[in-house]
């Protein structure tokens, strides 16, 4: 029998078999997700204005988020144990206990919230409160993802984890909050720690100690995790890892290729569904992606050979940071100035220009370890901006939108350096523009349409 | 107090002797707050250390503001603003910056000096946020670095001798604030934390031998002629830092007549619950002694230990109030500030009142309202 939710899941790329076989969970995850026929409408006007829903492959990515929020809210009750990250992280160590057993669930579950009740319901702005309300007040510039963790927890619509492990490399609100999950509800934790000590300049290279130091500390989260989940990582789940990872690259290796086209074929804010996805999911939820961009790669191809785009042929071509994760109204800020938004900071990083380890490593733990090194994210904040001018090389590009997180201490560091060193080395107009990209009650379109605009009218003008 | 009138005099003329002392080759090695620069180090290469642990003032902050948006500690920030403008001639006088980067606040610090300010030459070196024995190990690596670059610089040999009496001078300053501090366990103390804190913040520039030598005084005045301390509530002062110059809410507490007995601060305070080890491999003792032995700070994880520890304190001190004095957007202190007061509360009965600064003397009035309701709280 046909339901309320039926035409949002049909929209969201879900098959007519799929609604029937996912119904009892849909019902039993919408409900204390506290979603109800009251919420459709505000949903379906929502995902069309923001979504490309012309393309399967963007439907279908809709479609893999919510499965994830799916099996993310109902993980305890089907009696999984459930195991959560910190966003940003290294997704070895997700992905490595998440292979090994089909009973844990590991995701980084603030992530699968911003993309789904943000970006689908448009309903996020209660769970922030929860967690202002809940030990994480307002007012301090703390991390927004956390505040939508603890308030998702508080109020009961996803589990409390079993266990969490603690990206203490990158950053230190992160490992505080997991502390105070400890506190509240005894949730055993799993500290990676790092220390970014790498001057300017040092990006390729690194201290060995760092990958020792950081490999070790992966080896020990992983021996924990075996532990307090009851678990096994065993080599083959390691292969397993590597094949999700190289499936998912490339893929967005060719997605990069197609968005060399002019007319920019998508919206950002297709990619941006795309790339979070890597960073948030280890188990259907990157499964579904794969084959969504399969379908999308396919449609963005016709589209190239048809010239059709989401801007203007012609349009400047700029590279943002990141787009925003819940309000997909403020990632089509830029198309709507304009711009056309070939490449994002976590888009090259992942599949644009190559960056690998120069050593070879034995552990998995130091494997890991050497490979995010590489890959500039965790290294330095020279490391980052380093990697924003290698995008330069493999796109061609007009300028640059330096969009930095202003509750997030690792990238408001950028606030000032990014621009200054980008503008000196690539010569192109770089715009730093401060955000919360999990909230948009502080920093809406609105707050940031003058000055993107701004932009947008002196690129074109160049 | 004499000693105290000492130290005053000391420091007055400290630029000057540093001058010369430059004149005569030494090296002058600046180091940032957080204590996880042994200075034995420097000492043991002729250099000489200087602490910066200068801020409270928010027009640095509008210096700092060309190179970092305002979401970061404004302590850290303000040490952008003293290196960007060249304001406080002792930071100045640095030859070298030394920089332990610790959390993202002192990794700002450390990527705008070394991309933007190019003619301040600095190292940097990690210290991990956690503790155990890779941890230590990866500590002692950048010690061993930081020598081998000492020995560089000042082109002096760190050896075993040298080393040695750079212990023993340092460890019989810990001893000294060591005692101070015990001072002030008794009822009535018979020390002020104002007096206390100005020796702490004056050993940061002050010369080592010459800073014992003061502490010893004072320790003799005391014991001849103890100063008068208010008998008001006993408080806990605790916080990510205190820095120099940043003393407007003690000022508020004395004036309001409670007393702070014992303070708990990350930085702009020197660690000086435990000494270095003489015996043995000298590098690993002051390792040890500077990251395992020392109490962690608010963004070591898990933040147990600290907790435990303030437990103590107010045990030890017998303190019946806690001011938790934290920096803005400091978010390791902020987020413990949301559930460390309860549980120090249920365990002790002790109450906690959260402050937080921008150093911003606007916000003055309203702490000091905050701050006499607590201490009318406390005595009723």
């Amino acid at each position: 029998m046909v339901q309320y939710y039926d035409a949002l899941l049909s929209l969201c790329g879900f098959e007519a078999f799929e609604i029937e076989n996912e119904r009892p969970r849909v019902e039993r995850a919408f409900a204390r997700l506290g979603i109800g026929p009251g919420d459709m409408g505000t949903a379906d006007a929502w995902v069309r204005q923001n979504h490309d829903v012309s393309l399967t492959g963007v439907r279908k990515l809709l479609g893999a988020w919510l499965k994830e929020l799916i099996d993310l809210v109902l993980a305890k009750e089907e009696g999984r144990k459930v195991v959560y990250f910190g966003f940003p992280a290294m997704l070895g160590p997700g992905l490595l206990i998440s292979a090994s057993s089909g009973d844990v669930h590991v995701s980084a579950p603030d992530m699968v919230l911003c993309h789904t009740m943000g970006q689908i319901f448009n309903k996020l702005t209660p769970v922030i409160e929860a967690g202002e309300a809940n030990g994480l007040p307002a007012g301090h510039a703390l991390c927004s993802l956390w505040q939508i963790k603890i308030g998702a927890v508080s109020r009961g619509i996803i589990p409390v984890p079993d266990m969490a492990l603690a990206s203490s490399y990158f950053c230190d609100m992160g490992s505080k909050a997991d502390d105070f999950v400890t506190a509240r509800f005894g949730t055993p934790v799993a500290y990676i720690d790092g220390v970014m000590d790498s001057g300017w300049g040092e990006y390729p290279g690194f201290l060995p100690e760092r990958v020792e130091y950081l490999g070790g500390q992966i080896n020990q989260a992983i021996e924990k995790a075996e532990t307090v989940l009851g678990i096994r990582t065993e080599f083959d789940a390691w292969v397993k890892v590597r094949e999700v990872g190289r499936q998912f690259v490339s893929r967005l290796q060719k997605l990069i290729d197609l968005m060399k086209a002019d007319p920019v074929p998508v919206s950002l804010t297709a990619i941006e569904l795309l790339e979070a996805l890597s960073g948030a999911s280890t188990g259907r939820g990157i499964r579904e992606g794969v084959r969504a961009m399969d379908i999308l790669i396919q449609e963005l191809g016709e589209r190239v050979k048809k010239g059709v785009g989401a801007t203007k042929k012609g349009a400047p071509r700029i590279m943002v940071s990141f787009g925003h994760m819940s309000d997909p109204s403020i990632t089509r800020l830029y198309e709507e100035a304009g711009l056309a938004v070939p490449l994002t900071l976590v888009l090259n990083a992942i599949a644009g220009s190559p960056a690998e380890p120069e050593a070879n490593y034995q552990t998995p733990g130091e494997m890991v370890a050497a490979h995010e090194l590489a890959g500039g994210f965790f290294h330095s904040t020279y490391g980052i901006t380093k990697r924003m001018e290698d995008a330069f090389e493999v796109m061609t590009l007009d300028g640059f939108i330096a969009n930095y997180i202003f509750c997030c201490r690792p990238s408001a560091i950028q606030s000032h350096i990014t621009k200054k060193y980008l503008e000196e080395k690539t010569g192109v107009p770089v715009l730093s523009l401060e955000q919360d990209i999990y909230d948009s009650r502080a920093y809406s379109a609105d707050s940031m349409r003058t000055k993107v605009e701004a932009f947008a009218e002196m690129l074109r003008s160049k | 107090m004499k000693a105290l009138a000492r130290l005053d005099s000391h420091l007055e003329d400290r630029l000057n002797a540093l001058k010369e002392e430059k004149q005569q080759g030494r090296r002058i090695i600046g180091y940032t707050a957080g204590s996880y620069m042994p200075e034995e180090l420097v000492l043991a290469c002729n250099g000489i250390p200087l602490g910066l642990v200068q801020a409270g003032n928010n027009h640095l902050l509008m210096e700092a503001d060309a190179y970092i948006c305002r979401w970061l500690d404004p302590f850290w920030r303000s040490q952008v603003g003293y290196l960007a403008s060249g304001r406080d001639p002792f930071y100045e006088s640095v030859d070298l910056l030394v920089i332990p980067i610790t959390d993202n606040h002192v990794r700002m610090l450390a990527t705008i000096v070394d991309f933007c300010m190019p003619d301040r030459e600095c190292f940097l070196f990690g210290v991990p946020h956690i503790k155990n024995r890779s941890a230590l190990s990866y500590y002692l690596n950048g010690l061993n670095r930081l020598r081998k670059k000492l020995e560089d610089f000042t082109g002096v040999v760190i050896t075993e001798a040298r080393l040695k009496k750079a212990i023993a001078l340092c460890n019989r300053e810990r001893q000294l604030f060591r005692e101070i501090s015990l001072m002030r366990r008794s009822i009535p103390p018979v020390v002020k934390s104002f007096d206390f804190i100005k020796l702490q913040h004056g050993s940061f520039l002050a010369d080592k031998q010459m800073m014992v030598d003061i502490l010893e005084s004072f320790i003799e005045e005391v014991k001849v002629d103890p100063p008068a301390v208010d008998r008001g509530p006993r408080l806990l002062f605790t916080g990510s830092t205190l820095a120099r110059g940043d003393s407007k809410v003690m000022e508020i507490i004395n004036r309001l007549g409670a007393t702070v007995v014992v303070e708990e601060f990350a930085e702009g305070l020197r660690s000086y619950l435990s000494d270095v080890k003489t015996a043995g491999d000298l590098m690993a003792n002051l390792a040890e002694a500077y990251f395992m032995d020392r109490i962690c700070p608010g963004w070591f994880r898990p933040g147990t230990e600290r907790l435990d520890f303030l437990l103590k304190l107010a045990g030890d001190y017998r303190t019946t109030g806690m001011i938790w004095y934290q920096l803005m957007y400091r978010e390791s202190y902020k987020v413990e500030s949301c559930f460390f007061p309860e549980i120090i509360e249920k365990k002790t009965g002790m109450k906690t009142l959260v402050l937080e600064s921008e150093y911003d003397a606007m916000a003055m009035g309203a702490l000091e309202t905050r701050i006499e309701t607590f201490i009318q709280t406390l005595r009723s």
